[in-house]
């Protein structure tokens, strides 16, 4: 059986004696889209977050492509092509729309100090082409228009839809999502899940948290239910709206 | 080398006093207003000079420039905050705009002074008892200023812990968004926050105008001591702020006992607070805050 | 005084200021590090150049040495700096020049303490008039500010200098796009402190002597206005707020000589002075100039290739 693209072994992250995350174990394979669901403050955001590096697990293994990274920064995470888009856009609001997408992009030369002041021919037609993937990507997310405005001047929909295309343009081998059809139209939201379900069939997988159940159980082929910090149900889409506990999770006991 | 402890002792319990009262005012604004306000420094020498105008030019007497110079200088430094500090917050200046500010308004501060009165160094005349009580040399001012340190240190851990407007300042500074919502005018805290501590300032800067001299450098030449009292004590902790005072206080004088003693110069005497502060900032940032609770 | 003589030493000092300038745009428009400490640099390049001048080091290695120096000094201070809140850091900074000031002012052995050390000029013709003599000076700070320019330039608009801005905006968010945000803080700070010891290095050889009471924090204050007022983020800005600052102090200092007024000029100076900031930060808080945007020969094309299309269109 091949090994999952990420292992989680009972990791558990407290904050001042609150477990927000309690002894989860979950696998995520290479390719395709799977889910977590479970309702406000089951321990999601905090999950992605010591995922991604940003917390260090209180207990627990994480490992990526077989690679323990429970020790590693967010910069080297990335590097190990695990990226992530946040639920609340962290975008760079003086950066345009482009350049944001830019700073995202993978292997670029120009990003080293020597290479920006002396080998400049060398990074200015990768730049090129990065150009264009950011553009074909933007345009995916009907943000091309806004290409070249200042990222701060997006409305909130908007800006969650540049967080995801940034996500996208890093061409990440695993991508968290956080909530990423929150405050879009649901066409728009589903148009998004189609192009994710495209960039998984090339090999993405992606790792989505969304509470649009219609949506995510529509496009997802595995879904994992948090609740208080634990995975209680994990499964198919279908098994999971089939399955009693899952109704008592979202609406507390009968 | 013979080291007379007991004066090494005494004088620290003399520097910390001073850099009490310097710092109370800083390390509450600090903490209600985010930023640090550097025109601090001014709002000491104000006070020295306000004092010297008080007992020297009017001849009023030293006893009475005290009072005079912490309410006109609490004026000056609500006016400072309320006029161009305050403007610029709401304006979502960032703290290192806030601090570039203060900057300025110091160089008005500072210069206004040097104007209105002189570059040159002034001097109180009033004259102070001196006298040897065992190997302790002690004057009448140091003991006044022992002393002023002490019963504000009472007198603010009266005012915080049991009156209303304590309880509202440390709410304040602790949450502003719960203290708002519990009715307290924040604003109107941080006015009188920023009123005492112009103040309290200004006490400082008479103290040390009276054993020093008294020139617009006053308070630029005390101001990173007291940032080193006001971090080492935690930001906005009031007692952390007595406790990091006392510290320094003795750290400066037995590093002077050290330094002669290593044949180094006692101009770097000052480096010992300026040490301190960084390595407060890098070790451990709150300082010690972990150990007073919040005031 | 000779009144071109004044012009050019007015030149000088704006080419040696805006040098400092950009570096400081480099640390806080750029990268966003708020350096307060930027004097201590300024002292460091200014003493490695006159000690290594005493004994005989030709001008440029000289000035080459006290931008490595620097740039030393600006990693050691990165290392427990960069995590630091960004009002920590400014006060820490400060302190730290604080005492190097102390340092050098205390050991009378390392460069003459109080009195300071003698410089010889970096260029000096033989039988010069003082005017060449600033001309001279006027060649060398101002190749070496524009190759300072340069490089600022070519790092601001590059995949480099975005990445830069992008820890400052949000640090996290960089951070988890790939960018180790403790390397590019570091190499913005060395590279900052090497700019501005290569000011200092031609600061001592322009004034023929280096003095402790010639490094006070006044000079960061002076260059942070500079910054603030002619727009950080931007390099064409900070050049016009070192000039209009310069200009600004040359000007009161003028005045002085021919206006009588009920203040004394120098203290009017530093209130109108202080007033400006104060006005600038209320105002027009993001400078003169807007930050400039990153300008890539492949993101100009894209741009003009986009308003080609809508010209075409419509």
């Amino acid at each position: 059986m091949e090994e999952a693209l990420l292992r989680i072994r009972e990791v558990s992250k407290h904050f001042g004696g609150v477990y927000a995350v309690n002894g989860v174990s979950l696998d995520i394979n290479h390719g395709g889209i799977c889910g977590l669901v479970g309702p406000n403050g089951s321990g999601k955001t905090t999950l992605f977050n010591t995922i991604l590096g940003l917390h260090r697990p209180d207990q627990g293994e994480i490992y990526f492509n077989g690679k323990s990274i429970v020790n590693l920064a967010p910069h080297q995470i990335y590097e190990l092509g695990l990226v992530n888009a946040f639920q609340l856009p962290r975008l760079f609001h003086n950066l345009s729309v482009l350049d944001n997408m830019l700073v995202a992009a993978r292997g670029q030369q120009g990003d080293k100090l020597f290479n920006s002041l002396f080998l400049r021919k060398r990074w200015q037609e990768q730049e090129k082409g990065l150009i264009k993937e950011a553009l074909a990507i933007l345009e995916l997310v009907e943000l091309d228009k806004w290409a070249f405005s200042p990222a701060g001047e997006l409305s909130g929909g908007q800006r969650k839809l540049l967080e995801v295309a940034r996500g996208l343009m890093a061409k990440p081998t695993l991508l968290l999502l956080d909530e990423p059809a929150a405050g879009i139209n649901p066409v728009l939201g589903r148009k998004i899940f189609q192009r994710l379900q495209d960039f998984s069939h090339n090999g993405i997988a992606f790792f989505v948290v969304e509470h649009r159940l219609e949506i995510l159980f529509e496009f997802a082929s595995w879904v994992y239910v948090m609740d208080k910090g634990k995975i209680v149900i994990a499964g198919q889409p279908q098994a999971i709206i089939d399955d009693p506990t899952f109704y008592t999770v979202y609406l507390g006991e009968e | 080398m013979t080291v007379n402890w007991a004066q090494v002792l005494f004088n620290s319990a003399i520097t910390g006093s001073l850099y009490l009262i310097g710092a109370v005012g800083l390390t509450l604004t600090y903490g209600l207003s985010k930023f640090p306000n550097f025109a601090h420094a001014e709002f000491i020498t104000l006070g020295a000079f306000i004092g010297y105008l008080v007992a020297e030019q009017l001849g009023l007497g030293f006893p009475l420039a005290l009072p005079v110079a912490f309410l006109a200088t609490g004026v000056v430094g609500f006016l400072c905050y309320r006029g161009i500090l305050q403007p610029l917050a709401k304006r979502g200046a960032s703290i290192i705009h806030l601090m570039v500010a203060s900057i300025a308004l110091g160089f008005v501060l500072r210069h206004s002074i040097g104007a209105a009165w002189t570059w040159k160094p002034l001097y109180f005349t009033t004259p102070w008892s001196a006298f040897d009580m065992g190997p302790l040399r002690i004057t009448g001012l140091w003991l006044w200023l022992i002393f002023a340190a002490f019963a504000l240190a009472l007198i603010m851990h009266f005012i915080l812990m049991n009156t209303k407007i304590g309880k509202a300042i440390r709410a304040s500074a602790s949450n502003p968004e719960l203290a708002l919502a519990s009715g307290i005018n924040v604003d109107r805290v941080i006015w009188i926050t920023w009123f005492i501590g112009a103040g309290l300032a200004a006490v400082a800067g008479i103290f040390r105008g009276a054993d020093t001299q008294i020139w617009p450098m006053t308070g630029w030449d005390m101001i990173l001591p007291i940032f080193a009292v006001v971090i080492l004590g935690g930001i906005g902790n009031f007692y952390g702020a007595i406790a990091a005072a006392f510290i320094i206080g003795l750290a400066e004088n037995i590093g002077v006992v050290g330094l002669i003693a290593l044949g180094l110069s006692t101009t770097y005497r000052i480096g010992i607070a300026f040490l301190i502060l960084i390595i407060t900032l890098i070790v451990r940032p709150e300082g010690l805050a972990m150990l007073f609770r919040r005031a | 005084m000779d009144p071109l003589l004044y012009v050019f030493d007015l030149i000088v000092f704006i080419g040696i200021f805006s040098i400092i300038s950009l570096s400081l745009n480099l640390e806080f428009g750029f990268a966003g590090l708020a350096n307060f400490g930027k004097v201590a640099f300024f002292l460091i390049g200014a003493y490695t150049y006159a000690l290594l001048s005493q004994i005989g080091v030709p001008f440029y290695l000289c000035l080459i040495a006290g931008a490595l120096i620097s740039a030393i000094f600006g990693l050691l201070v990165s290392l427990p700096a960069l995590r630091l809140r960004m009002d920590y850091l400014a006060i820490a900074i400060l302190a730290f020049g604080e005492i190097l000031r102390l340092i050098v002012k205390s050991e009378d052995w390392l460069a003459g303490g109080d009195w300071g050390v003698t410089v010889s000029p970096a260029i000096s013709l033989a039988g010069a008039s003082h005017r060449v003599d600033a001309l001279m000076n006027i060649l060398l700070v101002y190749v070496c500010l524009l190759v300072c320019f340069v490089i600022v330039q070519l790092l601001a608009n590059s995949p480099y200098g975005r990445a830069m801005r992008a820890i400052r905006e949000d640090e996290v968010a960089a951070e988890a796009l790939g960018k180790d945000r403790s390397k590019f803080k570091a190499q913005a700070l060395m590279l900052g402190s090497a700019m501005a010891g290569v000011a200092g290095g031609l600061y001592a050889q322009y004034l023929q002597c280096v003095l402790p009471g010639m490094f006070m924090p006044m000079i960061t204050f002076t260059v942070w206005i500079m910054v603030l007022l002619g727009g950080p983020g931007n390099n064409w800005g900070v050049l016009l707020g070192a000039a209009l600052v310069q200009i600004f102090d040359r000007g009161a200092n003028i005045a002085k000589d021919y206006l009588v007024l009920p203040i004394d000029p120098s203290n009017l100076q530093y209130i109108l002075f202080g007033a400006l900031i104060i006005f600038v930060l209320l105002y027009r808080p993001h400078g003169l100039l807007k930050e400039s945007t990153i300008k890539t020969k492949a993101l100009r094309l894209a741009y003009n290739g986009r308003s080609a299309v809508k010209n075409k269109g419509s």
